[in-house]
């Protein structure tokens, strides 16, 4: 009996032993996987593609925002009712549930260096807060890239073929574009409401919010959004500095509605320093078709550079 | 060998004044390049020195990155026990001041510009003081809070003088984006320091600026008598810190990212390290803007307030340059290894028909006593006074010829701007350097007078006399 036992043991022990050494080496794969910077194993979620360990959303990010109840009147917006506006412009502006795609067109007019344009294609995953722009005009800067993923950015130089770090923050080309510009927007996430009015801007009414940002990492800490209530999005947003002094303004002057989200088609970057600085971004062909997930690595921005 | 055998060499030498023209002056005209060459790399490495000394505003920096609460490292700390280290690291320190800068852009009407803005303790600054020449304003247009001292080539660029006001845009410790005022309070002639465009402020302003606390501080400068001695004290303040437990990394360390912000090098792994944020590059290899960098995925967070020190020298930061220095010196060698080969054959081949023309001579010379190792004496002698003559006349000709180059205008925000003193390049002779090129130049000859001596103290008289008669 006590044979039959200890035979059964063994077996049971190495069969315990085999199932960890095929768990221990499924995970091993899968961080050599990560280590390389290739896609993770497992894809096929929602976008075309697992998490990429980007930046994550708060909990109840998305799933608050679906059944909250605005106020019908403007004049009663709570500052919390303003920070679900500015969540709801946050979600109605990105792809949660898609990878987007899309050709950007960009102009650029400064004082000093006179007039830049530049063509190029962006993919964006939001919910792991990533994308890669490719520029495809002017022929001297073809191949030259971004790519945002991990919570890390990059630039790419095909000529040079090096990758340089950047951050969000950074200007893009000279211009009053940030590369932040290009990501999805998550001020619900990274702003405080201090203060709320209404007012009309043009032809619309708006209200218009006053928000601190939440840490001193954000790079503005004070913003000031004009959300048209009716239709529930951002027409301008004016950034300022720690000293107050108005850096930036962007105007969103189109929108496009794609499935459930609301892209704004046309965005103009004012500096608030050099009022003649200006930068129009226009957003064209958009597409939500899923991605792969080596779209958003090193190593295909540097194949399709080439 | 013997007097005689010298005073034999020097009527040989004069015997045929052609034959040593052309010899003396091919040996004189290697000995003045290499005098030349050598002359003006060590006087770029001087300059180099002392304008990355200004640069960097001392001869060793340390500078100091705390982890924020997001992980980031954040160029700035709080410990008063650092200056107090760095004071007590040797009798060679003369002072030690905190130190602020940033990458900012500064913006007068529609123009722009990208600078490093300096902060300095205007109180305890010995350095700038001493090295800047102000070519607009003077020190105590420096004295008023939110002046700035800017470059001549900025202002010119902007149609600035002193009284302006420029507005400063620039990014805090943290990374948030900041503007401020400042007025031109004087302006120095950045020809004369090495083609530097930095700007300065008080460090009071800049720290305002950037958002540090009142007891906080971005790096601190130590100043020495001399910048040679900059790696010791640096080793010696490395080694005093890590024995009272702080993290300290040596160099300047190599920023995962194009731009030049750096990190300490203890915490630079590849890829545990976000971009770093804010500020952008310099020409100099400085740390700038915040130095801010981030830890996750790879590599465990740190913990907030987890502070990591690096202290670099200027011959850290001077090293790009430094080695394109080394480059022009190793051409500088090639050239003369190059006229000196050329010459030594020319000193062997003249030889080589002396020793014929004077078979007879040396005949008779056998025949009235004259020994092998006379002949052999003489003929080195020869060689020797000529090249070693030839040699101390190249480097007493350089001397004119190179004090003529320095006085040729060079600009001084070219690509070799920082090697450059005051848009000139320097003429830094040394004895060592005139004593080098005289014995290699010397050793040379001997070695090329070597074999047709020996041949000549060979020939037998008898043969000799017959053989001509």
């Amino acid at each position: 009996m006590n044979g039959v036992r200890d035979v059964t043991a063994k077996f049971m022990h190495a069969k315990l032993t085999g199932k960890l050494s095929l768990v221990l080496f499924g995970l091993v794969l899968v961080f050599s996987a990560r280590a390389q910077g290739g896609p993770p194993a497992g894809g096929g979620h929602g976008g075309g593609g697992g998490p990429m360990g980007g930046i994550e959303l708060p909990l109840n990010f998305l799933q608050a925002d679906q059944n909250y109840k605005f106020p019908d009147d403007i004049t009663k917006y709570t500052a919390n009712d303003f920070l679900m506006l500015v969540r709801r412009t946050d979600i109605r502006s990105s792809f949660y549930n898609s990878d987007m795609s899309a050709t950007i067109s960009m102009v650029s007019v400064s004082p000093d260096r006179g007039t830049f344009a530049n063509k190029e294609q962006i993919y964006r995953r939001d919910k792991d807060d990533a994308f890669l722009t490719i520029m495809t005009e002017p022929e001297s800067r073809k191949g030259q890239g971004m790519l945002r993923v991990d919570n890390n950015m990059w630039r790419y130089d095909p000529t040079s073929r090096k990758f340089t770090h950047t951050t969000l923050k950074d200007t893009y080309e000279n211009s009053t574009v940030t590369n932040n510009d290009f990501r999805r927007w998550q001020r619900s996430i990274d702003y405080s409401v201090v203060n709320i009015t209404t007012g009309t801007l043009g032809n619309y009414k708006v209200i218009i919010g006053e928000l601190k940002a939440n840490n001193d990492e954000v790079p503005f800490p004070y913003i000031k959004m004009y959300i048209e209530a009716d239709r529930k999005i951002v027409l301008k947003v004016e950034e300022y500095s720690l000293s107050m002094k108005l850096l930036r303004t962007a105007y969103y002057t189109q929108y496009v509605q794609i499935g459930d989200s609301l892209i704004p088609t046309v965005q103009i970057f004012q500096d608030g320093l050099i009022p003649e600085k200006r930068s129009q971004v226009t957003y064209t062909d958009i597409s939500t078709k899923p991605l792969p997930d080596y779209y958003f690595t090193k190593e295909y921005l540097e194949r399709v550079s080439q | 060998m013997r007097v005689i055998h010298l005073k034999l060499a020097a009527r040989n030498v004069q015997r045929q004044p052609h034959r040593t023209l052309a010899l003396g002056g091919a040996v004189a005209f290697s000995a003045l390049i290499m005098t030349l060459i050598s002359s003006f790399v060590n006087g770029m490495d001087l300059a180099i020195q002392d304008n990355v000394t200004l640069y960097s505003g001392g001869h060793v920096l340390i500078s100091g990155y705390t982890a924020s609460w997001s992980g980031k490292l954040q160029n700035r700390f709080v410990d008063d026990k650092v200056a107090q280290i760095a004071q007590s690291a040797g009798g060679d320190v003369l002072t030690v001041s905190p130190l602020a800068q940033s990458r900012a852009t500064v913006v007068f009407g529609t123009r722009e510009i990208q600078l490093t803005i300096r902060g300095v303790d205007w109180t305890k600054d010995k350095l700038y003081h001493d090295s800047l020449i102000l070519s607009k304003g003077d020190w105590n247009g420096l004295e008023p809070a939110r002046t700035m001292l800017m470059s001549a080539q900025t202002a010119n660029r902007f149609g600035l003088a002193v009284g302006d006001q420029v507005t400063v845009r620039l990014t805090t410790a943290s990374g948030q984006e900041n503007v401020t005022n400042y007025s031109v309070g004087a302006i120095y002639d950045d020809g004369a320091a090495g083609g530097m465009n930095t700007a300065f402020v008080s460090f009071g302003d800049l720290a305002a600026d950037l958002n540090l606390k009142s007891n906080e501080q971005q790096e601190i400068a130590v100043f020495l008598q001399n910048s040679t001695g900059a790696e010791a004290v640096a080793a010696k303040i490395s080694s005093l810190m890590s024995s009272q437990g702080y993290t300290v990394s040596r160099g300047t360390g190599s920023a995962s990212s194009g731009s030049n912000q750096a990190q300490p090098a203890s915490l630079a792994s590849s890829d545990s390290l976000t971009a770093p944020l804010g500020g952008a590059t310099q020409g100099n290899g400085l740390p700038q803007g915040n130095g801010q960098a981030q830890f996750q995925n790879g590599g465990a967070r740190l913990a907030e307030g987890t502070v990591s020190y690096r202290v670099s020298t200027i011959q850290d930061l001077a090293g790009e340059i430094g080695s394109a220095l080394g480059s022009i010196r190793w051409i500088g060698y090639a050239v003369f290894a190059l006229m000196l080969i050329v010459s030594a054959t020319g000193i062997s081949n003249s030889y080589r028909m002396v020793l014929l023309e004077r078979t007879k001579e040396i005949g008779m010379l056998r025949c009235i006593g004259y020994k092998k190792r006379d002949v052999f004496s003489s003929f080195i002698a020869e060689g020797i006074i000529l090249a070693g003559g030839s040699a101390l006349l190249g480097a007493i000709l350089a001397l004119p010829v190179g004090l003529g180059i320095g006085l040729i205008p060079f600009n001084p925000h070219g690509d070799f701007g920082s090697a450059l003193v005051r848009g000139h390049l320097l003429f830094a002779p040394t004895l060592g350097q005139f004593a080098l090129i005289f014995v290699f130049v010397t050793i040379v000859a001997i070695a090329a007078v070597y074999f047709p001596a020996r041949r000549a103290a060979e020939v037998v008289p008898v043969e000799a006399l017959r053989k001509i008669a």
